[in-house]
């Protein structure tokens, strides 16, 4: 016969037993119900960022030649000289750094270059040059020489801001041939059997590199990229959708 | 399996090293510049200029500040609320740097190396995260009993 302390030792081993299954059970429940609404949560979540993320992902390639009559209006008048727009004689040029895929170039081909053009450029008192600085992909080196091959018929102007306005979304291989023949014809270029002929040219190439061995000695890693450069110097004014507001005090200080 | 303490000290120090690195990122890209990459080349450049780094006009890593503040905090709350809530937060987290990730390899083509550094991180603190709330949900109840043989 077990004595009363055995009794109580098995008494609280049994209660012990039955305590740790509940605690078990209860651990397993808390497990599965708080891991199934973490992960069901974290799922929506990222499904969400996701969703916006790709609706934010820029639009789609245009029809080819959207707003070529407004950009024809926006320089209407202003001479071109190969990669150069407006007065060749300024005593200051602005330098763009940019990519034709890149979208915060499109956002300050559509916010800042309209200002810049009609109230810098147009009065003269300073003139505006684009460098094709590609970093976005191959099809970003494709487009620039299409622009460049543009320049040979002074069309250079036309071709980047139509460009921009027909805007896709980067590397997803709308820089087709027909769209940028579409952009050719849009801009104004009179000579498109020219053109095609010319975008092959393999001196586009080293005009390129020199662009990027440019971009690295001034230690550039953005696009668009705004430098001024006047008899006061050049200086490297910064990179995003820069208020007009900026590059013209810049200007100044190298007049 | 290392303690609860262990797994919450890790949490916090991985979570404020990931608060460092998308705090560098937001800077860099503020004022429309970029990274730099450590070992040169423009790969950060042509990710902080691609569309997929700004979701509805906020940079990504601002989103990754965010994230990382708050399993820093799952970190420092105890129980199963903060198992849980740094459960979830690790889950998002790696999923969407999972996204990026691809974004980079097979739409941008361009590794930033910020970017895998976070995404790194990320995949840390899923792991920190996981162990501690599979480890140690409910664990407060199977504390040891306090009574006694006396007390029946």
């Amino acid at each position: 016969m077990a004595s009363r302390k055995e009794q109580k030792e098995q008494l609280r081993a049994e209660r012990m037993a039955r305590e740790a299954e509940e605690q078990a059970k209860e651990r397993r429940r808390r497990l599965i119900q708080y891991g199934s609404a973490a992960g069901f949560l974290a799922i929506c979540v990222v499904v969400v960022l996701i969703i916006v993320s790709q609706s934010g992902g820029g639009s789609s390639a245009g029809s080819g030649s959207k707003d070529a009559a407004a950009i024809e209006q926006q320089l209407k008048g202003i001479p071109q000289h190969g990669t150069v727009l407006g007065d060749p004689k300024a005593k200051v040029t602005v330098v763009e750094f940019g990519d034709l895929q890149c979208p915060v170039c499109q956002a300050f081909s559509v916010q800042t270059a309209p200002g810049l053009i009609s109230d810098v450029v147009r009065k003269g008192t300073a003139n505006y040059e684009f460098r094709q600085y590609v970093i976005i992909g191959p099809d970003s080196t494709v487009a620039a020489k299409a622009a460049l091959a543009a320049s040979e018929q002074d069309r250079y102007w036309n071709y980047i801001e139509l460009f921009y306005r027909n805007q896709g979304t980067e590397n997803s291989g709308y820089v087709t041939d027909s769209f940028l023949e579409s952009i050719a014809k849009g801009a104004g270029v009179p000579d498109i059997a020219k053109w095609n002929k010319d975008r092959e040219s393999s001196k586009w190439d080293a005009t390129l590199s020199k662009v990027q061995k440019e971009t690295t000695a001034l230690g550039i890693n953005a696009t668009p990229t705004i430098m001024v450069d006047g008899p006061g110097g050049s200086k490297v004014v910064g990179s995003g959708v820069l208020p007009l507001s900026q590059i013209e005090s810049a200007i100044k200080s190298v007049q | 399996m290392p303690s609860e303490r262990a797994l919450r000290l890790a949490g916090a120090v991985i979570a404020t090293v990931g608060i460092g690195v998308a705090t560098y990122i937001t800077i860099a890209d503020s004022g429309g510049g970029a990274p730099t990459c450590l070992a040169g080349g423009h790969g950060c450049a042509t990710v902080a200029n691609s569309s997929y780094s700004h979701i509805a006009g906020v940079n990504v890593a601002v989103f990754g500040i965010v994230g990382y503040v708050l399993l820093l905090a799952a970190a420092a709350i105890p129980g199963d609320p903060g198992r849980f809530g740094g459960l979830l937060m690790a889950l998002v987290g790696f999923g969407f740097s999972a996204y990026l990730t691809y974004l980079e390899l097979f739409v941008i083509n361009a590794i930033c190396q910020w970017c895998v550094a976070s995404a790194v991180l990320m995949t840390l603190l899923l792991l920190v995260n996981a162990a501690r709330a599979l480890t140690y949900t409910g664990a407060e109840l199977t504390a040891p009993p306090s009574t006694s043989v006396d007390q029946l």
